[in-house]
This record gives C-alpha cells, structure tokens and sequence, in this order.
C-alpha cells in the first residue's frame, strides 16, 4: 500500500469511527481476504461466514479504539478473524483444520522444484501434520496469505523476529526433509 | 498426529464462494445489538455500585448510631451511680 492509500484508509476509518454506515467501505473491501483466511482454518464454509460475520462485527464494536500503529488496517482484521477462530477452537476442542488449496501448494513446489511427484505433495502434507500447529499457522500466513513477517508477528502476538525463526525453521526441514527450497524473503 | 490436520482442498478458493456471506446490513444490526447490550449492562453495573455504595452508607451509619447509643447510656449510668453515692456519703 503506498502512503497515500493507507492516509485514505485511515480517513476512512476516522469516518468510521463516528458512523458505522462509513465502515460498509472497509468491509466489502477485506471481506473476501478474511472470510478466505477463516475458511483455510476451518474447511466449513457455513462456519467460515459466521466468524467472518463475528470477525466484522468485534472489528466494528472495538473500532474506536483502533490506532494506526504502522500496520495496514487488514492485519488488525486478521488478528481479530483469528482471535476468533481460536475461540472457536477453544470452545468444541476440535483439531485445527488447515483447509488449504492444492493448486496453490503445487504452484508453491514448481516455483522451486521441477522434480515432483504425487507422493511428494502426500509426504508434505504428512509432515506438515506432524509440526506444530504454531508453525503451521506462519507458514500458512506467510504463504497463503502473502504476509510479510511484520504482519505475520503482528497478527499472531509475536515478534517479526520470531515469526522469520519460525518460518526458517519450518523451511529448514523441509529442505532437509524434501530436498524443496522455498524463497525466504518477499 | 498434533492438535491439527491438514486437508488440501480441491477447488481453489474464490470470492463467489463468499458471497452469500456478505451482508453488511446484518453486521450493522449486530453491532448494534451489541451496543445496546453492552449500554444496558454499563447502565446496571453503575447501578450495582451505587446500591453497593449506598448500602454500605446506611450499614456504617446505623453501626455508628448504635456504638453512640450505649455509650450515652453508660455515661447517664455513670452519673447516676456518682450521684447516689455522693447522697450517699
């Protein structure tokens, strides 16, 4: 986002502050971005619209109390979209459910890797079960969601320090384990 | 296995499937709810504190109205035990 868009946002969100009508602009806006980030958490569409509905409505309860601290205003939504999934979690002790695209894992491999097969993609999939769900949630946010580590350590209350050692981590193995290199930065 | 699983999914995730998702209209009514909730339960918690406080006022005094009360009786008492006993000498 150049200066000039995240003034316009911040103006948006001043207006916001005072109506509520005005915030109808940010929410078709990072509508789709949050509700797809809900349903790569949850594999359930009914469940994905429900904390997106939830999502938008704590965003706008807490609206008056947001502060622009450097961050883009979609990554205070996915801190609260979340927020509320973990909730969610918490509350049916279910197991997380990482619903994520196959296109865009094979895209991912190609970028890097000519030489892949079907069993790869399984044997991918079966490790990234077997790492920690806190690894995952980075990864899922660095790759899926293209967030920088910023945001990433923003988003999940942790460090951009930490959020990169996660992700090197994760990478690390996988390189190890599958001989896959994935770019670090950008 | 950890506290996750993995699914791939096979259909790319598009902004079709969101759609019948998206009403703003309900969001607002639902903020509003909510605030209105959250007035009501401000407007009672202050409510709560002030019987609290008020409560806590009439205890205090009633409490202080009975320790002055003995304490006038023992002084009559007092005194009329002295004057008895100067009638008495």
């Amino acid at each position: 986002m150049t200066e000039a868009e995240i003034q316009k946002e911040q103006d948006l969100i001043e207006k916001s502050k005072k109506n509520p009508r005005a915030f109808g602009e940010l929410y078709e806006r990072y509508f789709d971005q949050i509700y797809n980030y809900i349903l790569r958490q949850t594999g359930d569409d009914e469940l994905a619209g429900d904390l997106c509905s939830q999502t938008f409505v704590n965003a706008l309860n807490n609206l008056p109390r947001y502060e622009f601290r450097g961050f883009p205003f979609s990554a205070w939504l996915y801190k609260i979209a979340g927020n509320e999934v973990n909730k969610h979690y918490r509350k049916h002790k279910g197991k997380i459910i990482f619903s994520i695209e196959e296109l865009k894992v094979r895209e991912l491999i190609e970028q890097t890797n000519d030489d892949w097969d079907e069993e790869l993609i399984t044997r991918l999939i079966q490790y990234m079960n077997e790492l920690p769900t806190e690894m995952v949630q980075v990864l899922e946010l660095r790759f899926f969601e293209n967030k920088d580590f910023k945001e990433i350590g923003f988003i999940l209350d942790m460090t951009e320090s930490g959020a990169k050692m996660r992700t090197y981590r994760a990478l690390d193995k996988l390189r190890i384990n599958f001989n896959i290199k994935m770019k670090y930065d950008g | 296995m950890g506290k996750h699983e993995i699914r791939l999914r096979k259909q790319r995730i598009t902004s079709r499937g969101s759609e019948r998702f998206r009403n703003y209209n309900s969001v607002l009514k639902q903020h509003e709810e909510e605030k209105r909730i959250k007035v009501i339960v401000k407007i009672f918690t202050y409510f709560l504190i002030i019987a609290a406080l008020i409560l806590v006022f009439v205890v205090v005094t009633r409490l202080e109205h009975k320790e002055e009360t003995p304490s006038k009786n023992t002084s009559v008492s007092k005194s009329i035990t002295h004057i008895k006993s100067a009638v008495l000498k």
